[in-house]
């Protein structure tokens, strides 16, 4: 049966718990960004947006509240694309964007999607933007063909991009609950206003392949073992015997689990992988840590622990007493819940969206690719990664003034020899 | 393209300083580039705050100031509470009725039960010696408006019809309660509570004839667990 644009959708099981969690400074929403090779025409992006939205009911769609959930029913409105402000992520208005859950945003040659995680992750996303980006090109006169990689207008949606796939693949008999100390918080004077400071760094694709294969990693145990040795240096060393910095680092790696299990589904449909340990010594190295994550990595990707972690948040929302309690109520029953099982359990997220696949046709028109996620109060700096044909992306996200963590993550690089070049909202400017 | 000797990174922007050592950059940069992100533009302060302040801080003194008048020379009434319901319904009128983004549906719907509820505070703790008004009047013909009110505006924006069900459905429940008044023997003038149900039943039979998928969708999507 495929999917009318006048359905209702169910919030699937990690997005019950973002709009009781969320607020103006935990926005929970992500932004992927195209950068053209030419210049934004705005009311052709608008007629390109309205068009893929008749493609992808699933995010034609607003917030409602039900007795017992929350869900997401059709929205009648119409959908209007916005001027890039000096924003990143922040929260979404229902006011300014007729209670649309993701905006799409432009300026010069940009056109970027900022998301609510409820309704997708970084992989829906992507796919969203490049059916987006089809359309503009083609409405804009290009030859440009989808080549099986973009989901076009033509085509009809399908069941199974809409499905809840936590659900299908949740395993009742393996939900361990395992419980978790809090992580080390990275410290920082915040921004005011809820203003969130964005620094990219671009490298060459195969020159950082290169050098993680011949430390035999993989590039995101790469990343985050290097990362917990940024933090270590520039946040806990020489420092260790305060109180504060004995709480373990974890970095929340989110694991895109449509490559584990055969699901097709715009929605959320990842898990993580963490990094943990508590780096109150002197003397870690870099090894030491790459090690860690190599070891972390493996023992947290078998098919075991990824499907016990899914069933963990399963079972706590199957739950009869918590499914029939009325949403007034359950709505605090869901915060408690997350702060067992979230945010205050990571330091840092760090998220690889992987590698963004164009068709040959339209690469001519598309520069680069950026990714980033919003920062708040607990996770303070956060990192996405992606690659589009040869250049690596790293956008960090913060919601402190410092950038030392910035600076000596790509320090490692250059000082190595590699060419990085910065790209910068210059937040400081703004205070 | 610029450059920043320490961290030995490349930048184009017409910022000075390398985003992050905050040294001086070197070399200059192109000068047709447009900066890659937006400037900040500092949101409007709103002055409604200072004003909304400013009537609370008022709103909670009077209330206060009534409380303590009643209580001082007790009498057996608690007249107070009269105008302290004025108040709070003149709050919530605002909050509701002009500031909220809820649906219209929802916004009629808890008016006419506030301002019903208001009403029947009026009439039986005021000064007058004739009770009963409010229920015999007022309950029936403002929840007869309401129901009217409503399925108007389903007809005029017919294209979310949907959105507005759930509250006139509520409405319409709470029509039953000035009948069951009447068979109580409560109400005394019968005929404002009897026209109010007869709408109420006209309306409920003409969504079942009419739209009868529409409520069973609205009622599964707003009940499912
Ligand atoms: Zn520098």
């Amino acid at each position: 049966m495929s999917v009318k644009t006048t359905d209702w959708f169910r919030l699937d099981n990690s997005g019950k718990i973002f709009p009781e969690v969320s607020n103006q400074r935990e926005t929970n929403t992500f932004r992927v960004q195209v950068a053209l090779t030419e210049e934004v025409d705005p009311d052709i992006l608008q007629m390109a947006t309205l068009g893929i939205l008749d493609r992808y009911p699933m995010f034609k769609v607003r917030m409602k509240h039900g007795f017992f959930w929350n869900y997401l029913d059709y929205n009648t409105k119409p959908f209007q694309i916005q001027k890039m402000s000096h924003e990143v992520c922040s929260a979404l208005n229902p006011r300014e964007n007729n209670c649309y859950l993701f905006k799409v945003l432009y300026r010069n040659n940009l056109i970027a999607i900022e998301m609510f995680h409820s309704l997708a992750d970084g992989g829906g996303v992507v796919m969203l933007l490049q059916s987006l980006v089809y359309e503009y090109l083609k409405l804009k006169g290009y030859d440009v063909s989808p080549d099986n990689i973009i989901k076009t207008k033509y085509e009809r949606p399908v069941e199974e991009e809409y499905e809840d796939a936590n659900s299908k693949y949740y395993n009742a008999k393996n939900r361990k609950h395992v419980p978790e100390q809090r992580a080390y918080r990275i410290k920082g004077t915040m921004l005011p206003d809820n203003l969130t400071g964005l620094i990219s760094g671009t490298m060459n694709t195969n020159e950082i392949l290169e050098l993680v294969r011949s430390k035999e990693l993989t590039m995101t145990e790469y990343f985050a073992g290097l990362m917990m040795h940024v933090i270590y240096n520039t946040q806990i060393r020489y420092r260790t015997h305060l109180k504060g910095n004995q709480a373990p680092v974890k970095i929340f790696v989110p694991v895109n689990l449509r490559k584990h299990f055969p699901s097709e589904t715009l929605r959320n449909f990842s898990n993580f992988v963490k990094t943990n340990m508590v780096m109150s010594r002197d003397d870690i190295t870099l090894e030491e840590l790459f090690d860690h994550a190599k070891q972390e990595f493996k023992n947290g990707m078998t098919k075991e622990e990824l499907i016990r972690k899914m069933s963990e948040n399963v079972a706590f929302e199957k739950n009869v007493f918590l499914r029939f309690m009325p949403y007034f109520i359950k709505r605090y029953a869901l915060k408690i819940g997350y702060n067992m099982l979230g945010m205050k359990l990571n330091t840092m997220s760090l998220t690889n969206i992987g590698k963004v696949v164009f068709p040959k046709s339209m690469e001519p028109y598309i520069f680069d690719v950026t990714a980033a996620v919003y920062s708040g109060k607990y996770n303070t700096v956060n990192c996405a990664i992606l690659s589009y044909r040869d250049k690596l992306k790293i956008s960090f996200s913060r919601s402190i003034l410092e950038t030392n963590m910035e600076r000596e993550f790509f320090r490692h690089f250059t000082d190595k020899g590699i060419d990085v070049s910065i790209e910068s909202n210059f937040v400081e400017e703004f205070v | 393209m610029k450059h920043c000797d320490k961290c030995n990174i490349t930048i184009e922007t017409k910022q000075q300083y390398c985003p992050l050592c905050h040294q001086v950059l070197s070399g200059t940069g192109d000068a047709d580039k447009m900066e890659t992100y937006p400037d900040y533009v500092s949101p409007r302060r709103m002055i409604l705050p200072t004003t909304k302040k400013v009537i609370m801080f008022v709103s909670i003194l009077s209330i206060l100031i009534l409380i303590v008048i009643n209580w001082a020379g007790f009498d057996g009434r608690y007249w107070s509470l009269i105008p302290i319901g004025g108040i709070l319904y003149f709050w919530l009128l605002v909050r509701i009725g002009v500031f909220s983004r809820r649906n219209i549906g929802f916004r009629f719907a808890s008016l006419t039960v506030l301002l019903i509820a208001f009403m029947i505070l009026i009439d039986f703790e005021g000064e007058s010696t004739v009770h009963g008004w409010s229920i015999d009047y007022m309950m029936p013909l403002l929840l007869m408006t309401c129901n009217l009110a409503i399925s108007t505006t389903i007809w005029i924006r017919l294209l979310d019809y949907r959105d507005y069900f759930l509250y006139l459905l509520v409405i319409i429940v709470f029509s039953i309660a000035p009948i069951v008044l009447v068979f109580t023997k409560v109400v005394t003038v019968t005929w404002p509570s009897i026209a109010s149900f007869g709408v109420a039943i006209a309306i409920l039979l003409f969504i079942v004839f009419f739209f009868p998928k529409s409520i069973k969708e609205e009622f599964k999507k707003r009940f499912h667990a």
